[in-house]
Order: structure tokens, then C-alpha cells, then sequence
């Protein structure tokens, strides 16, 4: 029998926001690391985006004590969440690499870790496209790399082939590279469920709170937040991506640079799904990976992204420009034809951390002993989260002495009731615990309906911004971009919860709905 | 799944044009009609502008040269529907179409139901565009990036003011009404840029909200980005010049809901969404009609009304 709803497990682990009084329920907030218990953590993560919800999670499986923190108000908020999701195959890697082996593990792994976890997951392989007679030529290497990466189930098609494949494709296409293992993942879900199973196992998460210092110590290092609270740990794991190179400061880690690149993404209505069946990839130049179009697991198109290296801290890493917009249509419409016809309901931009010493950067006691830095995850990070965990949950064993014992307790799946709303719907899976309010639909575009806010608000995690309930349940992510559905929305987190409107938020502090210091004046 | 009820003709949407369709319908004894709007509320978007003291009147009544507040515009066409026998679904989004047997599947409180129909009439209205439609307006996805309608429902409904330093982007009647909604609520005289060089609201129009405001009008902005971090702090242009504020509001320039028109396979322009419309607002598939904003362009409450209840007459002739 189908049940519909949130999943509601034994929640073992604790949960805090590093939030203003009113923010959230009381209960929730952070106001000393006393909450947080006397005995210093075996394992604090610095960062919650996918790689270390991922590590959470693994971690979750052993008798540990384990704290993930991030500055950030929910789970897989920075870099992890304006990405193209896709889950690679790892055809294009460079052989031979920590990433090519990654990505060849991770591969093997997800099909059975979306099903376990109710990540949504959609193999529709992948298609390179050769759109000149030169790039025609470069198919033969990018079938020899990929074999070399063990990805063996590629194979060149002809012209005539794709068309077949995809009707709308360039009247340019000379040829292409079929690659199978390409999938559409819901890289919002995965850092979700990777962190609602490790809180279940009992790994605390605190968010909200950036950590601004290290002490460190012989034995045990503390992490100081920006606000001064001092959480004990034995060992560290930086996993703060784009914030890597600050933390690492704190603790004079090793030399490395990061660079923020910008990803720009054009996201196209529904009734454009239809133009393509695979992910189209370009063929990369030696600067770029170049403009990909593909279908998005929530059932909308994709085309992006830009590649532009930006200084670190610039605020513009994750800003759209109308120049950007414009030169990823140019590139999408090299592969597919009538592109420009559709309309685009949303853009966004993503920054990716770049590294200059390299991709998947792993230092073992970095700058002190029990400190492991973890950085330069720049492109793959989704698709190799799972097999990162356990090549540095491996490392830590070797090079950190950390022991590990199972924890007999612990859970390794979400239930059917975890499937989020808009991949299986209320109504129409058999389910027979769908109530009144699963039906009074508050999020037309998407179709989502009052019952699923309600049910994210109570999921393990209890979302609390508006950013945080929109990657969880599709609300307010379609065409009208919230026009229908912002207050609304906001009325129902205000009833459900008790926080007042006024304090309500975008994604924490200093984003609230509106100017923020008012006091609500019913109507 | 409940297999449906049989109806002469089903009306999607329950504001103005809905229920000017109905009563038109219900004029002509044309029954059993059934209206479906996907809100808890009939009156369409004039019922989210709330009757306050000092507020802003929009939704004139020109007809009689009074100036009245949406919700009792749109009040007085509600009461007009519950005068007929026309049955009301609330809460009730319409999920698919088959158009060629107006099979219409629905969602609502009770789950999922299925009903059909002689004839439909599209009154779905439409909605401010968004910065992306634009393309000229990029930038930040900050919060306090707001349409007019969050204007009306922080105001009217919470006493909130979206934002005490807005800037306004657009410069058609809604964006002057939002203008001037923001300006009564006590918000600084907002900054008002568009990529016209000249505003596109009426002289008339511009003259009636100047009881209220007189925004600071920047026009030619030709590429613009929404700064801020986590929540807007204004818009820059391409070529360097700033309007600083704590919040943006993206403002008119209505893009018709054809969504369902396209999920029903009817002759939709895009990426304008426009309705490709036949004779007496006909839809490319027979006994198909639209009414109202959805036919696109902008138009008052009252226009759509009437124009409702012309639609009605063009069903009664089809049936």
C-alpha cells in the first residue's frame, strides 16, 4: 500500500538554527553549544553541500559522534544547488584521475542508492553533439577517453541516427557520441536525503552558523563560529567548497586557490520537454565545456552553463547577466533547433568550486593532525558524492586512525512516503492516506498543493525559509516564479509553524519577504 | 477516480470574465454550467485589492465616474453569480484536457475527478512577467524581488509593506498602481525605470495616481541586473548607473495563463503565449472560447466582464 506524506522517523541525531529570536520555533534555535552536548565530536564536517551530507551519511552508518555544520540556513545550499544535476557517466574525466575512479564507483551506485534514498533519477543518456566537420573529427578521441575511463557502452552515431534520436537536433549535426550512463538527477534531494538519513542515525546538524576560527589543540581542536560559540572536535573535515580556502586559513592549511566559476543556466516552461530525449552535450573546446541542452528530472528544459572565472568572495558568482542569458541561447541553439522559441521561465547561476592545484583535492592532517581539507569538487560533485564519502571515510581510517564500528541501529533508506510530492503525486499512485489538503493545490505551475507544504515543514530537517520548502516540494519554482503562490505559501509556513510573516525568509537572516523591523497588522 | 458529471458548459476560472461568462450563460438559460477556479475564492485578481482606509482605489469604475476598490467590484460580480444555478468548484485546479471530448480531469479537496462538457470557456486570466521574460532584467535572485500582486497580498491582507525603498520596474498602469499602493503605505517616492523611454501607462492613467505618487522615472534601460545578496538592494544598470532600494518590484506587462491551452494542444503563439484566437474568440479546437486577460493584452475588470458575458453569447450560438 502507498503511503503519501512526509517520513517521520526516530530522530536521533539533533537539529539547531543559528537564528534571531522569532526566526524559528524555539526548540530549533541555537543559542549555546551546551545544546549540542558536553563530549567533543569525533567527526565535525564544515559545509552540508552534497559532498558533505554525503559523508554525514556515511559516517551516520558507524557509532560516531558527528556534527555537520554549515553557514547556510538549509542542506545543499550553495554550489550544490545551481548545477545542471546531472548524474555523468564519467565518460569525458581525465583517465587516471581520482575523479575518473570516483565517478566509475559513484556510477555503479546510483541506481540503487536513488531507489534506497527516493532520489529522483531519470537514465535518459546522453547524446554529444558534433555540429562542424571538425568537431566531427574529435568523436573517435572522445570515444577512446571514455573507454579509457572504463565507460565502454558509448558508441558513435551518424547523422541520421540522431535525427532519428532527436528530431529537433541542429540541421548542422555532422555526428555524435552516444553516451548511455548520462542521467537527470534532483540534485536538491540528494543533499536532502543524505542528511535526513544521517540525522536519523544521530549526526547533528547546526545551521546557520559560520565558523570563523580554529583552535587548534593536541588531541582535540575547537571550531569557533562567527557569533563565538566553541564546538569540540577531534577531527575535522573541510568541506565548505567555495568557503574551503578561508577555513582552511584558520588552521593554516595548505596552499591552494580557489576560484568561484560562474555557471549561468536558462531553465525553459514545460512545453519545451518535448524538444529534446537525451542530454545534448557540445563538444568541449580546450576553455569550455560548453553549452549543454537537456530535459531537468522535474520535467523541465535546461541549456547552460556559461564558464566564467571570477575572484573569490565577489558577490557576482552567483548573479545571471543579460550578456550571459544571451550567449548560452546562442550555444543551445548550435544544437537545437527552435530553442529561441521557448519561452524561459527562470535563470539562475551557479559557482563552482574551482581549484587552481587541481580537482578533488584531499590532504590528510592538513596544517594539524585529525584535519582533512577537501576541495577543488568543481563539476562532479552530485554524481560522485557517494563514492567520495567512502574514498575519504577509507582516508580517515588510514591516515586519521579513525576507528570505526557499526552502529547496528542505523537505517540506509527513506520509506515510499518520502518521495517527494511532485514525483509521486498525492492522488493518482493509490494512496490512501492522501488528505483533504493534498488536493487544494497552493503552487498552480507545479501543481503542488498545500498538504505537501505541510508535510515538508514537518519532514526530519524542518525546512524554514522559502528557498528550503522550494527545493523540497517544486513550490514556487514554476513559471510564474511565485507570482500566484509567494504569500500564499507564506500564510501556510506562518500557520504551520507559528513564525510570524514578517520574519519569515527567503534563505535565513537579512532575507526576509518584506522590509524587514514591521510588526504584522491583520487584515 | 469519481467519472464525471455531464455539464453544458464548463467556465475555467472564477474572476471577472468567469463570472461575467456565467451570468450570461445562466442569461440565456443555458444549463447546467459548472465554474472552476483553482483559488479558495471567486473574484479573480480585483479581490486581492482590499477596500482600506487611505488606501489606494484601483479597478475604477469608469462607467459611473466612481472610484471603487477591487474587492467590491469584484464582490458585486460575485453576488451576480449566486443569483444563477451555475455550480461553483473552489480549490479545483484543472490537470488535463482532452479537447476533443472536453474532458476535463480535475483536482480539489475531494482528490481527482473527471467532468465533461458540451462546450468550455478559458477564463484564466493572466499574470505579471517575470525578471526572465523580460531578458533584459537579470542579476541576483535575492529576496524582496516582488510582483504586484505581493504588493496587494503584503499590504492588503498583512499590513506589511514589501519594501521602504522600492524600485519599480515597469511603467504600465500596475506598475503605477503598485507605485502608489507602496507610496500610501508610506514607502520613500519610488524609482520607476523601464526599458521604454517613455512610461507606457496612459497620461489619464499617470494623472489619476498622482494624488499619490510621482515616481522618480528612469526610461531607455536597455540590459539591467537586481543587486543584492539575500535581499535586493536595487538595480544597476549595464552602463554603470544605480537605483539603490530594499526591494524590487517587477511590475505588469501581463503574459496570459495559456498553459492550459497549450496542455490542451490549441494554437498558442510563443514564446508569447499568445492565444491565436478565430471569430468571436474561438480556440483552435471547436467549442472551445477564451475570455478575458487570457486573450492577452490588459484590460480592467469591468472589460472583462462584458467581455464574458460576449463569450456567452458566442457559446450560445455554437451550442
Amino acid at each position: 500500500m502507498t503511503q503519501f506524506g512526509t517520513w517521520q522517523p526516530t530522530v536521533r541525531g539533533r537539529l539547531f538554527y543559528n537564528w534571531p529570536r522569532g526566526a524559528c520555533e524555539e526548540p530549533l534555535r541555537f543559542t549555546s553549544a551546551g545544546q549540542l552536548g558536553s563530549e567533543p565530536y569525533d567527526v565535525v564536517i564544515v559545509g552540508a553541500g552534497v559532498v558533505g551530507c554525503a559523508l554525514a551519511y556515511r559516517l551516520s552508518m558507524f557509532d560516531l559522534r558527528v556534527l555537520l555544520v554549515d553557514r547556510l540556513h538549509d542542506v545543499g545550499e550553495g554550489t550544490s544547488k545551481a548545477n545542471s544535476a546531472l548524474i555523468h557517466s564519467g565518460y569525458d574525466a581525465k583517465p587516471g584521475t581520482l575523479e575518473s575512479e570516483l565517478l566509475h564507483e559513484a556510477e555503479a551506485d546510483w541506481p540503487d542508492l536513488a531507489a534506497r534514498l527516493k532520489i529522483p533519477l531519470d537514465p535518459v543518456g546522453g547524446i554529444m553533439m558534433a555540429v562542424t566537420d571538425e568537431q566531427e573529427r574529435q568523436l573517435e578521441a572522445a570515444k577512446k577517453n571514455a573507454h579509457a575511463n572504463r565507460v565502454t557502452d558509448v558508441r558513435i552515431l551518424s547523422a541520421a541516427e540522431i535525427r532519428e534520436r532527436e528530431p529537433n537536433a541542429s540541421p548542422d549535426v555532422r555526428g555524435g557520441l552516444l553516451v548511455p550512463g548520462e542521467s537527470l538527477g534532483d540534485s536538491f534531494m540528494a543533499s536532502i536525503a543524505y542528511a535526513e538519513i544521517a540525522l536519523a542515525n544521530g549526526v547533528d546538524i547546526l545551521l546557520g552558523a559560520d565558523i570563523a576560527g580554529v583552535e587548534l589543540g593536541q588531541a582535540l581542536h575547537h571550531l569557533v563560529t562567527a557569533d563565538g560559540h566553541r564546538l569540540p572536535a577531534r577531527r575535522i573535515v573541510n568541506a565548505a567548497g567555495l568557503g574551503s580556502r578561508r577555513l582552511a586559513d584558520g588552521y593554516g592549511g595548505g596552499a591552494f586557490d580557489i576560484n568561484p566559476r560562474r555557471g549561468q543556466f536558462l531553465l525553459f516552461d514545460k512545453s519545451a520537454r518535448s524538444l529534446v530525449q537525451h542530454i545534448l552535450l557540445p563538444v568541449p573546446t580546450a576553455h569550455t565545456k560548453g553549452v549543454l541542452v537537456s530535459p531537468t528530472i522535474f520535467g523541465n528544459l535546461l541549456a547552460g552553463p556559461t564558464a566564467e572565472d571570477l575572484p573569490l568572495d565577489d558577490p557576482a558568482a552567483t548573479h545571471t547577466t543579460v550578456e550571459g542569458i544571451g550567449r548560452i541561447m546562442e550555444g543551445g541553439s548550435r544544437l537545437v533547433e527552435g530553442l529561441a522559441r521557448q519561452p524561459i521561465i527562470a535563470t539562475y547561476a551557479g559557482a563552482r568550486c574551482a581549484c587552481s592545484q587541481g580537482s578533488y583535492v584531499i590532504r590528510y592532517n592538513d596544517g594539524a593532525p585529525g584535519v582533512v581539507t577537501l576541495t577543488g569538487v568543481r563539476s562532479t560533485g552530485l554524481t560522485a558524492s557517494i563514492s567520495l564519502a567512502r574514498h575519504l571515510i577509507d582516508g580517515m581510517q588510514k591516515e586519521l586512525g579513525l576507528e570505526l564500528s557499526p552502529d547496528t541501529a542505523a537505517i540506509d533508506a527513506r520509506p515510499e512516503s518520502a518521495w517527494p510530492g511532485w514525483w509521486r503525486r498525492p492522488f493518482e499512485n493509490g494512496a490512501t492516506n492522501a488528505r483533504a489538503d493534498h488536493g487544494c493545490v497552493t503552487c498552480f505551475c507545479e501543481v503542488i498543493s498545500e498538504g505537501e507544504i505541510r508535510d515538508a515543514l514537518d519532514s526530519p530537517l524542518k525546512p524554514r525559509t522559502m528557498d528550503a520548502l522550494k527545493r523540497r516540494t517544486r513550490a514556487l519554482t514554476g513559471r510564474c516564479q511565485g507570482f500566484d503562490c509567494q504569500v500564499p505559501l507564506a500564510e501556510i509556513v506562518s500557520g504551520h509553524t507559528g513564525i510570524g510573516i514578517a520574519q519569515l525568509t527567503k534563505n535565513g537572516p537579512g532575507s526576509e519577504l518584506v522590509a524587514p523591523g514591521q510588526a504584522e497588522v491583520p487584515a | 477516480m469519481s467519472i464525471g458529471q455531464h455539464f453544458k458548459v464548463a467556465i475555467i476560472g472564477g474572476g471577472p470574465a468567469g463570472i461575467g461568462a456565467a451570468v450570461g450563460l445562466a442569461k440565456r438559460g443555458i444549463g447546467p454550467v459548472v465554474l472552476i477556479e483553482r483559488r479558495a475564492e471567486l473574484g479573480g485578481t480585483p479581490m486581492g485589492y482590499r477596500k482600506k482606509p487611505g488606501g489606494v482605489p484601483t479597478f475604477v469604475e469608469w462607467t459611473r465616474g466612481r472610484m471603487v476598490f477591487g474587492e467590491e467590484l469584484a464582490g458585486r460580480m460575485v453576488q451576480r453569480l449566486a443569483k444563477t444555478d451555475t455550480a461553483i468548484r473552489l480549490s479545483t485546479q484543472v490537470t488535463k484536457i482532452v479537447p476533443a471530448e472536453k474532458r476535463l480531469t480535475l483536482l480539489g479537496p475531494e482528490g481527482v475527478c473527471e467532468l465533461t462538457a458540451d462546450a468550455v470557456v478559458l477564463a484564466a486570466g493572466a499574470r505579471e512577467q517575470t525578471p526572465a521574460e523580460k531578458g533584459w532584467l537579470a542579476g541576483a535572485r535575492t529576496a524582496r524581488v516582488s510582483f504586484t500582486r505581493h504588493v496587494t497580498g503584503w499590504l492588503d491582507n498583512h499590513g506589511l509593506l514589501p519594501a521602504r525603498k522600492p524600485v519599480v520596474v515597469g511603467s504600465d498602469l500596475i506598475a503605477f498602481s503598485a507605485a502608489a499602493k507602496l507610496r500610501a503605505a508610506g514607502s520613500d517616492e519610488p524609482v520607476m525605470i523601464d526599458r521604454r523611454q517613455r512610461p507606457s501607462s496612459g497620461l489619464f492613467e499617470r494623472l489619476f495616481f498622482r494624488r499619490w505618487t510621482r515616481p522618480d522615472w528612469s526610461g531607455g534601460v536597455t540590459a539591467a541586473e537586481i543587486m543584492g545578496d539575500r535581499a535586493a538592494t536595487g538595480v544597476q544598470s549595464s552602463d554603470g548607473q544605480e537605483w539603490p532600494g530594499d526591494g524590487v518590484m517587477v511590475c505588469g506587462e501581463l503574459v496570459p495563463n495559456t498553459e492550459l491551452a497549450l496542455l490542451a494542444g490549441m494554437a498558442v503563439e510563443l514564446p508569447s503565449r499568445q492565444l491565436q484566437l478565430a471569430r468571436s474568440q474561438a480556440l483552435s479546437q471547436p467549442g472551445w472560447f477564451a475570455a478575458g486577460n487570457v486573450i492577452g493584452g490588459f484590460h480592467g475588470a469591468q472589460w472583462c466582464y462584458f467581455n464574458g458575458r460576449r463569450v456567452a453569447r458566442a457559446v450560445a450560438r455554437f451550442l
